[in-house]
């Protein structure tokens, strides 16, 4: 009696051991169920916050997650990686690659009534290449397009600067999508809380922090070929919330308070399907997760010092562990879903004999008390500063073990965990040699933005793509000349030739897929378009 | 009069240095690292051309010097225009106001039952006689000091796993007032706190036990029910009474963890997210009306002591005569 009431702390305490022995076993698994129409599917999401719903606004991932739900691009992509049509029915460009002549899809609305049409598909682009829009994503998708003309209702003409083949591709993502004139009008604000779409659900209220209201669109036409629907969304509504802890999340799920998450913790997929979870693996396309080493300065100017880093950082029993078996290595700089990814797992493979081979031959001869290689007196030190917002725990840990792996040839790596702003500040002051940054858009043009020499120049802010700074003059060819030319074969070919130079300079050190995993409960149909690999529930039926 | 009035002006004086410190610091601490641009832009993941970053500079003025940036900023603190949301395109203060009520309540749940569980934790301990109550007494001590350390993400985790995922009788995620989950998070704030509170409570109802006054009343033949409940409790409450506007302070960072773990809309996970974006007006807008938010409980908790302890008013007053008298509290 005496201590009952006030000994929760020891409880707790002693609970710790009960939930370790019983959690693991409590998800009964769901006998066979049946798929129910309507009702309200709870989506809990573990990226961050959207600051505005409207993806042309910024252009960050969390805002295309979103956005899936109510908004929709001109153009989709195919499993195997061929754009589709959607809001657009076809694009043509010319032979000089500078006019492109696309024709819309008829007897479409937005969700306010306002007609999808010529004039919108202006609007849109117009309203991206606005500096007041602050588009930063979406507007380096239409940065080349000088003119939009409306032909008529269901055709629009758009007069380039300089040729761009990637341009349908661009045109597929959440950055890009289409949204009603009309609503465009209201002010930024007003467009934020609640953007107008012409998607199979509607922005209905917003509660910050807590969590999105989406409704079901009754008047919707589906003309996405890929999502294999007709008429409006199975579901009455969807509650999108923000959950920012990686367990909370999981345990939200597993007690049914939710049906959907992403960002989920590798051990938690590797277990989802004894506990009737369901799994979704959509890789996001473009970059692959690889380390950048930076040419441009000491040791890694010197490409010697370069293979020795590579080949001796053998990540593949890091990748198999801490990933819990959901993910492989790549051995490319593009993600797997990109049909032109080109790997050359041979440059890669673990030769430490050849590693310090390689460092003596730079004149890395001499040793540290520690064992770190030096040289006239220098440390070999690569210093990675690691965004701890970008690079989940797993990553973070696959750093370390690359980190003890190189130290085995010489190398001091400094991993240092960073603030977003912090470590942006460490790239444009250049303090660093080794750096993990993640780019997500579609197709392989992706390379041009990371690769091409343009890519060095610091912007204003002192941001720049191209962390390792390669300066390579017939890398630059071919990626413009894939740029230019609207041959498919031709494309692929010089795409190949780039990824080789890319790969050959050992300027990079391809890891793993970007990871985008979805777990799912009491919820069957939700499926990710090929474009940015973002869920639509267009399908999506709860179960009883 | 007099006394209460200058006592006033001083702390609303202090008050008012918290808030200047404490907006300079976030200030320059968040702006020391760079621009803030990606809070603009988009946030993390957004990749900006090189025309859109300079529109956004010249239209934020990030390009004016730093020192006038911090002096317009003070300005618009000064003038309580708190200014817009480089991220979210709101006013701060729209912002910050929506978010308060939810900590609040968060915080003044957590406050009540880090006070109820202390009070009770060293009644218990007052009254444990023997062995058995001397055993219980030791455990209690213990729970006390392990309480007291426990970090909140870890415990709030624990609970989770626990009544949420595993058992499932309460939500992992905590929204506006539903008391089912509210339940989680307030423990998971109030536990380290209590165990604070309640190790000062014990050794201030352990003290007045053997006070003058306590070994006067059993004298006269009152019981020791009537000894504790008329005289010393009051005492054992006084120590956890000084210590509230601290342990509300704690409470309201705590809340950045609590928040964050339970999904809890509030201010800490409002100045998470605006640190992780550097959106400079809304930190320096939301840690501002906290510590408004701090330096008002501070007073209220003074002033509460002055109502229980009849000795600290005569003590004020004869410090406000001659200071140099003053014993000071």
């Amino acid at each position: 009696m005496r201590t009952t009431h006030f000994a929760f702390p020891v409880l707790s305490l002693a609970a710790v051991a009960a939930l370790v022995a019983g959690c693991t076993s409590s998800n009964d698994l769901a006998g066979e169920s049946t798929a129910v129409d309507g009702g309200t599917l709870v989506y809990a999401t573990g990226d961050a916050e959207p600051s505005c719903l409207d993806p042309h606004v910024g252009g960050n991932y969390p805002q295309a997650l979103i956005s899936t739900q109510y908004l929709e691009p001109l153009f989709g992509r195919s499993a195997d990686g061929t754009i589709v049509p959607w809001l657009a029915q076809s694009a043509e460009a010319s032979e000089d690659g500078l006019t492109w002549d696309i024709t819309l899809t008829e007897g479409v609305s937005f969700s306010d009534g306002t007609a999808f049409n010529a004039e919108a598909v202006k609007v849109n682009i117009e309203r991206l290449q606005d500096p007041d829009t602050a588009s930063s994503t979406g507007y380096l998708a239409v940065e080349q397009v000088d003119e939009v003309v409306v032909i008529d209702d269901t055709h629009v003409r758009l007069l380039l600067s300089t040729p761009k083949s990637a341009l349908p591709e661009v045109l597929s993502q959440q950055w890009t999508a289409m949204q009603s004139p009309t609503a465009l009008a209201r002010d930024v604000e007003a467009n934020c809380q609640a953007p107008v779409g012409t998607g199979p659900f509607v922005v209905e209220s917003w509660t910050p922090q807590e969590q999105v209201s989406l409704v079901r669109n009754d008047a919707y036409v589906s003309t996405n070929p890929a999502a294999d629907h007709d008429g409006p969304a199975h579901l009455d509504r969807i509650e999108w919330r923000f959950i920012p802890d990686a367990a909370t999340r999981q345990a939200a799920l597993s007690s049914g308070e939710v049906n959907v998450i992403d960002n989920p913790l590798p051990s938690d997929i590797a277990a989802a399907s004894a506990q009737g979870i369901g799994h979704i693996d959509a890789p996001r396309p473009a970059s692959s997760n690889r380390i950048e080493l930076n040419t441009a300065q000491t040791p890694f100017d010197d490409e010697r010092v370069r293979e020795a880093f590579a080949r001796s950082a053998d990540p593949d029993p890091g990748i198999d562990t801490l990933f819990a078996g959901v993910t492989t290595r790549s051995y490319s700089a593009l993600s797997s879903v990109e049909p032109a990814a080109y790997s050359d797992e041979a440059l890669f493979s673990v030769d430490i004999d050849r590693s310090n081979a390689l460092l003596d031959e730079a004149g890395w001869t001499e040793r540290d008390d520690d064992g770190t290689r030096m040289k006239d007196g220098q440390r070999l030190s690569v210093r990675f500063p690691v965004s701890t917002n970008q690079s989940t725990a797993a990553e973070q840990s696959l750093f370390e073990q690359i980190q003890s792996n190189t130290a085995g040839v010489g190398f001091d790596v400094q991993l240092t965990p960073m603030d977003l702003s912090s470590w942006y500040g460490a790239l444009g002051e250049h303090a660093y040699e080794a750096v993990s940054a993640p780019y997500t858009t579609v197709g392989p043009d992706v390379l041009r933005i990371l690769y091409h020499s343009d890519g060095t120049i610091p912007a204003p802010s002192g941001y720049f793509a191209n962390h390792a700074m390669l300066r390579v003059d017939e890398l630059d060819e071919a990626l413009e000349a894939a740029l230019a030319t609207t041959d498919e074969d031709e494309r692929t070919a010089l795409y190949a030739e780039a990824q080789e130079i890319i790969l050959g300079t050992y300027a990079i050190v391809p890891l793993y897929d970007q990871q985008n995993h979805f777990l799912t409960r009491g919820v069957t149909g939700v499926e990710t378009l090929h474009t940015i690999s973002t869920p639509t529930m267009i399908n999506a039926q709860l179960t009883e | 009069m007099i006394a209460v009035l200058r006592w006033t002006t001083a702390k609303a004086a202090s008050a008012v240095v918290v808030v200047w410190i404490v907006a300079t610091l976030v200030f320059f601490a968040v702006r020391a690292s760079g621009d803030p641009l990606e809070a603009i832009l988009g946030g993390p993941g957004s990749q900006a051309g090189p025309e859109t970053i300079a529109a956004a500079t010249a239209r934020y003025g990030l390009d004016q010097p730093l020192v006038t940036q911090y002096l317009l900023q003070l300005r618009d603190i000064a003038t309580l225009q708190l200014g817009d949301s480089y991220a979210r395109r709101q006013p701060v203060a729209e912002l910050v106001i929506a978010q308060l009520p939810s900590t609040l309540l968060l915080a003044a749940l957590a406050l009540a039952l880090a006070w109820a569980l202390s009070i009770s934790g060293a009644l218990i301990q007052a009254v444990s006689r023997g062995v058995a109550g001397r055993a219980a007494a030791a455990v209690l001590r213990g729970c006390e000091i392990v309480a007291s350390v426990m970090p909140q993400f870890w415990l709030g985790a624990v609970l989770i796993m626990v009544f949420a995922a595993g058992l499932g009788w309460l939500p992992a995620t905590s929204t506006g007032t539903s008391p089912a989950s509210l339940v989680l998070p307030v423990v998971t704030l109030a536990v380290p706190i209590a165990g604070f509170l309640s190790q000062v409570s014990r050794d201030a109802l352990a003290e007045a036990d053997q006070a003058p006054f306590a070994i006067t009343a059993r004298a006269r033949g009152a019981s020791e029910t009537r000894v504790l409940l008329r005289h010393t409790l009051r005492h054992a409450a006084l120590p956890a009474l000084s210590l509230s506007g601290w342990a509300f302070g704690n409470l309201l960072s705590g809340a950045v963890v609590v928040e964050v773990l339970f999904a809890r809309p509030g201010l800490g996970r409002l100045l998470q997210d605006a640190a992780v974006q550097r959106d400079v007006p809304v930190m320096i807008g939301a840690v501002a009306i906290v510590a408004i938010a701090y330096v008002i409980v501070v007073i209220i908790t003074d002033a509460l002591e002055l109502v229980v302890d009849p000795r600290l008013r005569r003590q004020h007053v004869s410090k406000q005569r001659s200071p140099e008298l003053g014993v000071g509290s």
